[in-house]
């Protein structure tokens, strides 16, 4: 890598700096964000207002956290997990399972429920729905990591997992009462008037940029993505890597079944199949975000951020042209041409750029 | 043997066992009916099948369900397969997942002579001359009667002093057949009243979308004022009522929502949170399809050839007391006829 600072022998500028610390693919990306904020601006009335900036953030939360959780799964070289929907689906049958069971619930029976009481009853669904999506995600990331195909495995467990919480719910409703310890994920504000799960979603994608840059995990991830000789050679072996990546992504897939579940006070096996985005598909939703964010997905190359900025520019292109009175085929439309625009753009970019970062 | 031959013989042996399970079912001298439609896993579907195989149960018909992922190929092969193993029902009872892609499919049934009931989706120029009637739920009735509501507590709101009321719309997406027929008879509801539409956003279908078709609704609509909200369904309307509470709305001061469907939230009618709905109970749909099919099996037509299910309207004064009684004769509350977060 060049040092400009060394080159020039001054302290580098801002440009500069940004040259040195960032691929062209990270600047391309920023700079084409920063090109929609400000076409935006210019041409939507309400576009660039506090208001409807929480709105995108909002919007892009839900489907971003879990798109930082598959990044995880394709930076290390294993693809997709096609099952993340089913994932969310069986986390938050069991999820509203727990939360409405009458063992479940604590404090006196006749009385209002206290913050403790629903806190216990919200403790004990969310450790155990953790626990499920952990065991969901380790089961396939060992069929992955023992050379199962991972398009192959995670179909085959996209219909388990989905079988499992159809017959647990008896494909039902399971919804459970307000007030609920779920309450302050789903739908409250410790900061201001800012959605908690708005905070959740920039939390997660700093953690995740953060141990993906400065961990020995998030290197070995990068490495046995890039090179899986190599890393075995080191001793890195898929095997575990792969166990870790998909729990990961599993675990962020129950943690926004939690959160959309304490937003509607109810779950249903099918929430995540038929009511996320136009297209009404979460898994294809979170995989067109971790492709628009740029991720290469023969794996070794890409990072979270990328992703998490990869959610808000689509949830951008979707608020502005709501706002701009389109209708949802239009937006399809749009948000398709988008991704395809960005998957070319970012691949031509890739060619010149460094191949791990 | 080699892998060609193996491959033969499996297929062979699955048209065996296609042929063989549905003949064994169709053995008894019960009159038995076939039925495509969408999945069990969908809320409103799981509660219609239970409805049409416990009514065929109760009036001795055999039933044969095929669900399909809200995919018209899917149905499509569904159908050829029913066909190709030879066996065929005394009556078709037809949901298609798409009525327009899955006309050919409806042709190919009633070309066998079995008789086809369509349900869910009212019949078009197209397939009338394909079914022998239709049974299922009125998209105008329900939105007209929640346009009713809506004028109810916007003459409310206009005695206690208020006047030109703003109208959001959150809807089904645009090119969905039920949208053209729910705005239309909402529209004639409301007109001549202090309701204005001012918005109408059509994110998609569940509480996510109506959600975020709300809120960013409510970003360019905040400044002029929103004053009722009307969802098409209730699914949509509770994600749209949770954005309008987040921007700091407060629902039934600030915001009447009025919905449809009856597959929402009871407790924020029971919180005043949305002034009510009207119900489309799918339970009450199959029941519906199998008198239908009974009728049309003992005197060979429909008294009426467009059979529709009621839509009562229910707010929070008349909740509890809102029953319908069932075409098994039993009556039915409203938790049981609903089919979203309802009894809970």
């Amino acid at each position: 890598m060049t040092d400009v600072s060394a080159s020039t022998g001054n302290t580098p500028n801002l440009v500069q700096r940004i040259r040195r610390d960032y691929s062209p693919l990270v600047i391309g990306m920023v700079g084409l964000f920063l090109l929609v904020f400000v076409a935006g601006a210019a041409f939507t009335d309400d576009f660039l207002t506090w208001f409807n900036v929480k709105t995108i953030i909002r919007d892009a939360a839900l489907v971003g956290i879990m798109a930082i959780g598959l990044t995880f799964v394709t930076l290390s070289g294993n693809f997709f997990l096609l099952s993340m929907k089913e994932i969310a689906a069986l986390s938050i049958i069991c999820f509203a399972t727990l939360m409405s069971a009458d063992w479940n619930q604590w404090g006196p029976v006749d009385a209002d429920p206290t913050t403790w009481s629903l806190f216990m009853t919200f403790l004990v669904a969310f450790v155990a729905t953790m626990i499920i999506a952990t065991i969901a995600g380790a089961l396939q990331g060992a069929l992955i990591g023992l050379g199962g195909n991972p398009i192959v495995v995670t179909l085959g467990a996209a219909g388990l997992f989905f079988g499992i919480g159809s017959w647990w719910s008896d494909n039902l409703v399971i919804s459970y009462r307000r007030p609920h310890g779920a309450e302050w994920l789903g739908t409250g504000s410790f900061i201001g008037d800012i959605p908690n799960i708005t905070v959740a979603f920039v939390i997660i994608a700093v953690v995740a940029e953060l141990v993906l840059r400065y961990t020995t995990f998030g290197r070995q991830v990068y490495l046995v993505g890039a090179n899986r000789a190599a890393g075995r050679a080191t001793g890195h072996e898929n095997f575990g890597m792969a166990i870790k990546c998909c729990i990961i992504a599993s675990v962020c897939a129950a943690f926004v079944a939690v959160a959309f579940s304490g937003q509607v006070s109810s779950a249903h096996v099918n929430y995540f199949s038929s009511e996320f985005g136009s297209s009404g598909d979460m898994t294809i939703m979170v995989i067109a975000i971790v492709m628009v964010g740029g991720n290469s997905i023969m794996g070794g190359y890409g990072s979270t951020l990328r992703t998490s900025l990869g959610a808000i520019f689509i949830s951008s292109i979707d608020n502005m042209m709501v706002l701009n009175g389109f209708n949802s085929g239009a937006r399809v439309l749009a948000v398709g041409l988008m991704i395809v625009f960005s998957i070319i753009v970012f691949a031509l970019v890739r060619r010149g750029s460094r191949a791990v970062e | 043997m080699s892998y060609l031959g193996k491959t033969l013989r499996s297929i062979l042996a699955g048209a065996l066992a296609i042929t063989a399970v549905a003949t064994a079912s169709f053995a008894q001298d019960r009159p038995s009916i076939v039925s495509f439609n969408g999945p069990a896993g969908e809320a409103y579907i799981g509660r219609f099948i239970k409805g049409i195989k416990d009514t065929a149960e109760l009036k001795g018909f055999d039933i044969q369900v095929f669900e399909n992922q809200f995919n018209q190929a899917e149905q499509d092969q569904q159908v050829q397969q029913v066909l190709a193993a030879g066996v065929l029902p005394d009556v078709f009872i037809w949901w298609p997942s798409d009525a327009v892609a899955g006309l050919g499919s409806l042709r190919a049934l009633s070309r066998t002579g079995v008789p086809v009931l369509k349900i869910n989706q009212l019949p078009n120029d197209q397939d009338r001359q394909y079914i022998f009637g239709y049974a299922g739920p009125d998209d105008r009735l329900r939105a007209r009667n929640a346009g009713y509501m809506m004028r109810e507590a916007a003459a409310a709101k206009k005695a206690a002093g208020g006047e030109g009321f703003n109208v959001l719309v959150l809807s089904y997406p645009h090119s969905y057949g039920g949208y053209g027929l729910s705005i239309n008879a909402f529209q004639e509801a409301i007109a001549g009243s202090d309701l204005t539409i001012i918005g109408d956003v059509d994110e998609g279908f569940g509480q996510a979308n109506g959600y975020s078709g709300a809120a960013k609704a409510i970003a360019s609509l905040r400044d002029e004022g929103i004053h009722f909200v009307y969802g098409m369904d209730d699914a949509i309307l509770t994600g749209g009522i949770r954005a309008l509470e987040e921007a700091g709305y407060v629902m039934g001061e600030d915001v009447i929502a009025v919905g449809t469907v009856c597959n929402g939230d009871k407790q924020l009618i029971e919180e005043g949170k949305q002034f009510g709905t009207t119900l489309q109970s799918p339970l009450h749909e199959g029941q519906l399809a199998i008198k239908m099919v009974e009728e049309y099996l003992e005197t060979g037509e429909l008294e009426n050839y467009i059979n529709f299910t009621p839509n009562p309207a229910v707010t929070a004064t008349n909740m509890e007391t809102v029953a319908l009684r069932g075409f098994d004769g039993k009556l039915y509350g409203i938790d049981e006829l609903c089919s979203g977060a309802w009894g809970g």
